[in-house]
């Protein structure tokens, strides 16, 4: 195996990268191999069903296998081999299917029938053998020798922020929310990336039209999320249990959990969110179920513990899952994306046997002391007191504004982002979305003549409140977003977190700071571009950075 | 001569272990039953950052970026190995340390009966209770003791089903003459009779990672986690491909057959073959056998010199037939990392 796609990633040899037996998030060699063979397989797919497209006919089962396929290979949300043997065979099948259609339609329409070359031409191997060889030859890494560690770097950049773009796609798509615009602009980045490019300047290009199609689709995802549930509301997060059975929700996606909350509607078993599940509660629709009872635990790295102490089962409804361990094994559940071998997968809603496990485990004996959180300030609340906000910039009572979020994650430097946060001064605003945002969300940071100085706007997923907010900010000061009293403080682990950058980046903002660590994938002579287009600065000390924040005022 | 660790979490709590010269620090909590905050185990992400408060180690290879700046003791604890006591100060509070003791449980005797010669299957039903509910969670291959109340005495046996929410327990016991388990079984025991459960324990169960075949091969009550592993399979629906070797001595201590052929309906890569030793009853020649004659041991030795690749191998029955598959394994080529067996206590 070789992977270098999170921010985990071996760092301790002089490349980075892990290439041993199994990857530092627990990933095995096997699953790593298929993983890529799999990407391999999706490019082959959108070949032709670019061509289809072409003839004006793409095939939409095509399309969303295709961002299905590609959510299963992020960090962290799929390690189970014997699945992507399937979906290999399964992306053989939707290539051969796609790949009939376009030529009959070709035929029909008196057009030349094309054979695209390289992936389109993939045969699946017979046996598990026969993949891993073939996954041997279409690595990450493939054609480092040829073409080097800076075209390898760009072209991962490329295929990571498409992950990314694949996994928002998914989410908005389950909620019903689909785009042409969004399908014809994946595959036609996985054809591009089909043809090995090899041209820098072509490939950080796409990397930034990459980053607008990124927008198109957070921007999809809201108005799923928006159009199913409502707009987000302010609301306060019970964050202690209450007695009674239990099952908590982990992962992103919000119709899953409406699904459970309809599967146990009057079971008496009260329902938990856990790690990004947090900002469900926000949502009118879902805040409606009575038994959603509040919140549970930490973030993504913090599972293992969180998980093993609830008294109940859990759902893993996407990234990000950890290896689950002996203590909770039998009663953590999988759906969607998500997989570990020898943990029980449930499909489509069907949720029977995590109530059959809720009311067989103890559940909480008791209520603890109420303690809440308040979350739920998306774009609509925002901005409905927008006019509240800009006076106060005006009036000088909010001095600067600081997005801190991104993901949160074990490495111990990212201390620096409760660090940062808890030393903002007073009289500045703190957006945050993310999990990165349990760094320092039970802090008390009061408020500014009525407005809430940490402002919890959801999800990594509603990175477009975010972006909206921004703009619209920029456009009462009728300046740019550069120019507002702003600054970008991000943290990353994984490809979602990569395509909302590159959105960023190809919305022109400047001088966002990075960190834990920076991408093992930017190669020094990548990210010196992205310096000098773009500023991207590592994080270093959090007092230091903040006083440099406060110092320019504006980017 | 080994080290004592004691760690001291961020809210007060100790935590106490012995540790190997050679062993880190978290690999000898491990075994002490402590899980410590960790993830990739090798000095890389830093989920195991703790700092030492007192004592010598040697902090092992690993990522610079791995470790918080600015404080000198500062290690991982997956590389870190002791060079006398240590006191470790970790960053975290206790509730992210986990202790697992084995469970203590309740159950009563649901069903009892002899489905062979000197054979019986024993349905338990835990009693629900605060720590664990009314649910039965274990690995396949996994093992309890039962205790008999008022008797001190404690036997192992593997478990034959899945973990279940009923609080289900099956077990296939071969009575021995003389034990003091057997006999209760034998003379005493009734459904709804309570038992003392400790377990589940052992680490015996699937490669779940594997893509491999699986081959199981089972001598006697050999028979119970191996089915535990067949079913659970079924349950999840997976797809490797699956042989199992069943041996008996006589054709009538032939056991679960009905249940191996629902299996097999539900599994349909599953082969088995049942071996007999000894291939016609005593005073019945007329009736021989005629399924394979010979040990499980002897048709494993067979099927692996026809097979194209390596097999996982699970193996459990009494210890000689362990050694004896063992060694037909490894003459066989077949890597020690893809043997795992349970040896019937003696």
């Amino acid at each position: 195996m070789f992977c270098y796609q999170c921010e985990q990633t071996d760092r301790s040899h002089a490349t980075p990268g892990c290439a041993s037996a199994k990857g530092n998030c627990g990933k095995d060699a096997t699953t790593a191999d298929l993983q890529d063979l799999l990407i391999h397989a999706v490019k082959g797919i959108a070949q032709y069903n670019a061509l289809a497209r072409g003839l004006g006919k793409p095939e939409r089962e095509a399309d969303r296998f295709i961002l299905y396929a590609m959510f299963t290979t992020l960090t962290n949300v799929n390690f189970n081999a014997a699945r992507f043997v399937g979906m290999l065979r399964e992306a053989a099948q939707h290539r051969d299917r796609v790949k009939k259609a376009y030529e009959t339609l070709a035929f029909a329409q008196g057009v030349v029938v094309r054979e695209p070359a390289g992936p389109a031409r993939w045969q699946a191997g017979a046996n598990v053998a026969e993949l891993q060889a073939q996954a041997r030859l279409v690595g990450v890494d493939a054609g480092l020798e040829t073409v080097g560690a800076d075209i390898v770097g760009l072209r991962a950049l490329v295929l990571y922020g498409l992950k990314g773009v694949c996994a928002y796609a998914h989410h908005a798509r389950v909620l019903g929310y689909e785009s042409e615009e969004v399908y014809a602009g994946v595959e036609a980045t996985l054809e591009f990336l089909a043809h090995e490019p090899a041209q820098a300047d072509a490939l950080l290009e796409h990397a930034l039209a990459l980053g607008s199609l990124n927008l198109k689709v957070m921007e999809l995802l809201d108005a799923a999320n928006t159009g199913r549930f409502g707009n987000q509301q302010p609301t306060a997060v019970r964050m202690t249990p209450v007695a009674g059975k239990a099952i908590l929700v982990s992962g992103h996606d919000l119709g899953d959990l409406e699904a459970l909350l309809e599967a146990t509607r009057e079971s008496g078993v009260q329902i938990y969110t856990h790690g990004e599940m947090l900002p469900a509660h926000a949502y009118p629709k879902l805040k409606a179920y009575p038994h959603l009872a509040g919140n549970y635990g930490g973030a993504w790295q913090d599972q293992q513990a969180d998980f093993a102490n609830f008294p109940g089962p859990v759902l893993m409804t996407s990234n990000c899952l950890i290896e689950p361990l002996p203590q909770y094994r039998q009663r953590v559940f999988t759906t969607g994306p998500v997989g570990w071998p020898g943990v029980r997968h449930l499909e489509h809603g069907a949720f029977a046997p995590l109530v059959q496990a809720a009311l067989a485990l103890p559940g909480f004996r008791e209520t603890g002391p109420e303690e809440t959180i308040t979350v739920g300030f998306a774009r609509h609340t925002v901005l409905g007191v927008a006019d509240k906000v800009i006076d106060a910039v005006k009036a000088g009572q909010i001095r600067h504004f600081f997005l801190i979020g991104g993901c949160d994650g074990a490495a111990p430097g990212r201390n620096y982002y409760t660090e940062f946060a808890e030393a903002a001064p007073d009289d500045t605003v703190v957006m945050t979305l993310g999990c990165n945002k349990y760094r320092f969300n039970r802090h008390a940071f009061g408020d500014i003549g009525g407005i809430p100085r940490l402002l919890d706007l959801g999800q990594c997923n509603d990175s477009y409140s975010a972006i909206r907010i921004a703009v619209a900010l920029a456009e009462a000061f009728e300046c740019g977003v550069n120019d507002l009293p702003l600054s970008l403080v991000i943290s990353w682990f994984e490809q979602k977190a990569a395509a909302v950058l590159l959105t960023l980046l190809a919305l022109g903002i400047r001088n966002i700071r990075l960190g834990p660590t920076l991408p093992a994938f930017l190669t020094p002579g990548v990210l010196q571009i992205l310096v000098d287009q773009f500023g991207i600065q590592p994080i270093g000390d959090a007092q230091a950075d903040l006083a440099a924040a406060l110092a320019r005022k504006a980017a | 001569m080994s080290h004592r660790i004691e760690i001291t979490t961020r809210d007060g709590q100790a935590f106490e272990f012995a540790c190997e010269p050679e062993q880190d620090v978290l690999a000898a909590a491990a075994a002490a039953q402590i899980t410590l905050p960790s993830q990739c185990r090798r000095g890389s992400c830093g989920a195991c950052h703790a700092s030492v408060a007192e004592g010598g180690y040697v902090l092992g290879a690993h990522s610079a970026d791995a470790l918080p700046q600015g404080d000198p003791q500062a290690v991982l604890l997956c590389c870190t190995t002791p060079r006398s006591d240590l006191r470790i100060v970790a960053p975290y509070d206790g509730t992210k340390v986990l202790l697992q003791p084995v469970a203590v449980r309740r159950a009563r005797i649901a069903a009892l009966e002899t489905i062979a010669d000197d054979t019986r299957r024993l349905e338990l039903q835990f009693e629900p209770d605060d720590a664990y509910g009314s649910a039965a969670e274990f690995e396949a291959g996994q093992f309890v003791e039962l205790e008999l109340p008022e008797r001190g005495v404690r036997r192992p046996f593997s478990l034959a089903n899945t973990s279940n929410w009923d609080g289900r327990l099956e077990l296939l016991i071969r009575l021995r003459a003389d034990g003091v388990f057997s006999s209760y079984l034998r003379e005493h025991a009734r459904v709804g009779d309570a038992l003392t459960v400790h377990g589940p324990q052992g680490g015996f169960g699937l490669f779940t990672e594997s893509l491999r075949p699986r081959w199981f091969v089972a001598g006697g009550t050999g028979l119970a986690p191996v089915l535990s592993m067949l079913r659970r399979m079924a349950e999840y629906q997976e797809m490797n491909d699956a042989r199992l070797f069943f041996g008996v001595n006589r054709e009538s201590e032939l056991f679960m057959v009905d249940e191996l052929e629902r299996l097999q309906a539900e599994l349909a890569q599953l082969h088995v073959e049942f071996c007999v030793r000894d291939g016609s009853e005593p005073g019945d020649a007329g009736t021989a056998w005629r399924g394979f004659r010979g040990t499980p041991v002897d048709a494993l030795q067979a099927a692996l010199a026809a097979a194209d690749a390596s097999p996982d191998l699970y193996v459990c029955g009494p210890p000689g037939m362990v050694s004896a598959v063992q060694a037909v394994a490894a003459a066989a080529g077949v890597p020690a990392a893809q043997f795992a067996s349970e040896r019937f206590a003696v």
